[in-house]
């Protein structure tokens, strides 16, 4: 479970985040949606104990400090760079020993998230070169590695072609269906409608209107999820 | 279980030793001061006493040099390159302290800047052998006792100035510069009075020119002052490396504004 509150940050005076509250529940995908600079990394960020919020509270299962938080999330962001030069095995350890997984059940963690997420025929190949779906699912790989309760996403089907959609689709669906939290952003509407159980919008670092993708239809009198999104955040 | 510095130093090690075109470059400048000052001290007098002379003055810039270029590319490549490739955010996103991360990283550097060393120095001992030359072994732990702490004290410099940079090419202009550092502190000793080497001999890198040119001067340096000098740079290397883990913290870290 995710919560936060009255959540605010500035950068060099401009407020990027502010006054924002929102909650995303076990066995469930929420949603964060914003235009682009709506505040929606950086709230995501914060929550990931990257970046300090300059005030409000964050808590990830009841737990407030930075470090017990990362220990109950995994985070696949904007920033999602691998190590060219190490294979897909070998990026997955790496962030595995961070995480304190034994080292005895380092190898068979690795090959159950390799085969859950179908990476199994590139497993030994440095990630060089990779295709933009390879990228993202090994990237995704490192975020679950650990089996977090608590999994954050930032437009991860971004560059995806339909496949990789699909793919990342149904092991979001998964996940979601063992009893994790998903806290995900996106632009694309059609996606979050899918997708999500619940859904947040932001604009200019506000939170404008909450709600289950047919909730924001009816309160906003629109047709469509686009519609109402266009609405609230005009 | 290792110890997070010690996971993100055998990965960096292991990065490192992959990237087969910046170990060459370094190997190349590893081996540039024997190769450099052996053709000199050859071609102005060869098997006199002046070619050795040559040599023995020549030696302690490009040794000294030689630990500032052994990790270089690495200190480049895993902070600004991290940064550059946006894998050092997801790296940040582990329950690891910041301090770790940098100590981590420092310790890949300082194999790499202490092979370096080492390699530079294997050429010279080549070089001394073959131009009959016998400096005394014996002062050879003194002389040590210095030039261990350099690879430190290089390591924190590059990755402070890799923490500052945004992309590799930045760096590597920065990087580069840092070369000159050793160089201008080698000037500094060859133009100082005789009567200022005493307090130069504590100063990081003119202190440990003083020892090598002593040490193939077949003087020798005492080795509370060598271990002095040593101490001194270790220090400077450790606040070095506070300031870079300071800088990791910062909010521009993570988006590179």
């Amino acid at each position: 479970m995710i919560r936060i509150q009255d959540l605010r940050k500035s950068f060099q005076r401009r407020t990027v985040v502010q006054d924002l509250s929102l909650e995303a529940t076990d066995g469930a995908i929420t949603g964060l949606l914003g235009s682009n600079g709506a505040g929606k990394s950086t709230t995501l960020r914060m929550i990931c104990g990257v970046l300090e919020p300059e005030s409000g509270s964050i808590q990830v299962d009841h737990r407030c400090e930075a470090e017990e938080r990362q220990n109950r999330l995994g985070a696949l962001l904007d920033h999602n760079g691998l190590y060219a030069r190490l294979t897909v095995r070998e990026n997955l350890a790496y962030f595995g020993r961070l995480r304190g997984i034994p080292p005895e059940s380092l190898p068979a963690r690795i090959d159950n998230t390799l085969a859950m997420l179908g990476l199994e025929s590139i497993a030994d190949r440095r990630a060089a070169g990779f295709s933009q779906g390879e990228h993202m699912k090994t990237a995704l790989a490192r975020a679950i590695l650990h089996g977090p309760q608590n999994i954050v996403l930032d437009e991860p089907t971004n560059g995806l072609d339909v496949h990789s959609v699909r793919s990342l689709r149904e092991v979001l669906m998964r996940l979601r269906n063992a009893g994790k939290c998903i806290l995900f952003s996106s632009h694309v509407l059609e996606e979050v409608r899918m997708l999500c159980d619940r859904v947040f919008i932001i604009s200019a670092g506000r939170l404008v209107a909450r709600g289950t993708p047919e909730e924001l239809c009816a309160q906003t009198g629109a047709a469509s999820l686009e519609e109402a999104f266009v609405r609230v955040t005009l | 279980m290792m110890s997070h510095p010690l996971v993100i130093a055998r990965k960096e090690i292991v990065d490192g030793l992959r990237d087969v075109r910046s170990l060459v470059s370094a190997l190349v400048y590893a081996l540039m001061g024997p190769v450099v000052v052996g053709l000199v001290s050859l071609s102005v007098h060869p098997g006199t006493k002046g070619g050795t002379t040559v040599l023995a003055g020549m030696m302690s810039v490009f040794t000294l040099v030689s630990a500032f270029v052994g990790g270089m590319n690495v200190a480049m490549d895993t902070v600004a390159g991290e940064r550059e490739r946006r894998s050092l955010v997801p790296l940040l996103l582990n329950p690891v302290r910041r301090v770790d991360v940098v100590i981590g990283k420092w310790l890949a550097v300082c194999f790499f800047a202490a092979a370096g060393l080492a390699i530079n120095l294997a050429g010279f001992a080549v070089l001394i052998a073959r131009a009959g030359m016998a400096p005394p072994l014996r002062l050879a732990p003194a002389a040590a006792l210095g030039l261990i702490s350099l690879p430190l004290l290089a390591a924190s410099l590059q990755l402070l100035i890799s923490t500052t940079c945004r992309a590799v090419k930045e760096a590597q202009t920065y990087l580069s510069l840092s070369v000159f550092l050793p160089m201008g502190a080698g000037m500094f000793v060859v133009f100082a009075p005789p009567s200022a080497h005493g307090w130069c001999g504590l100063l990081p890198l003119a202190g440990q020119q003083l020892q090598l040119e002593a040490f193939m001067a077949g003087s020798g340096t005492p080795t509370v002052q060598a271990l002095a000098v040593g101490c001194l740079t270790a220090a400077l290397a450790a606040v070095l490396l506070l300031v870079a883990a300071k800088r990791l913290e910062s909010d521009e870290i993570v988006y590179g504004n």
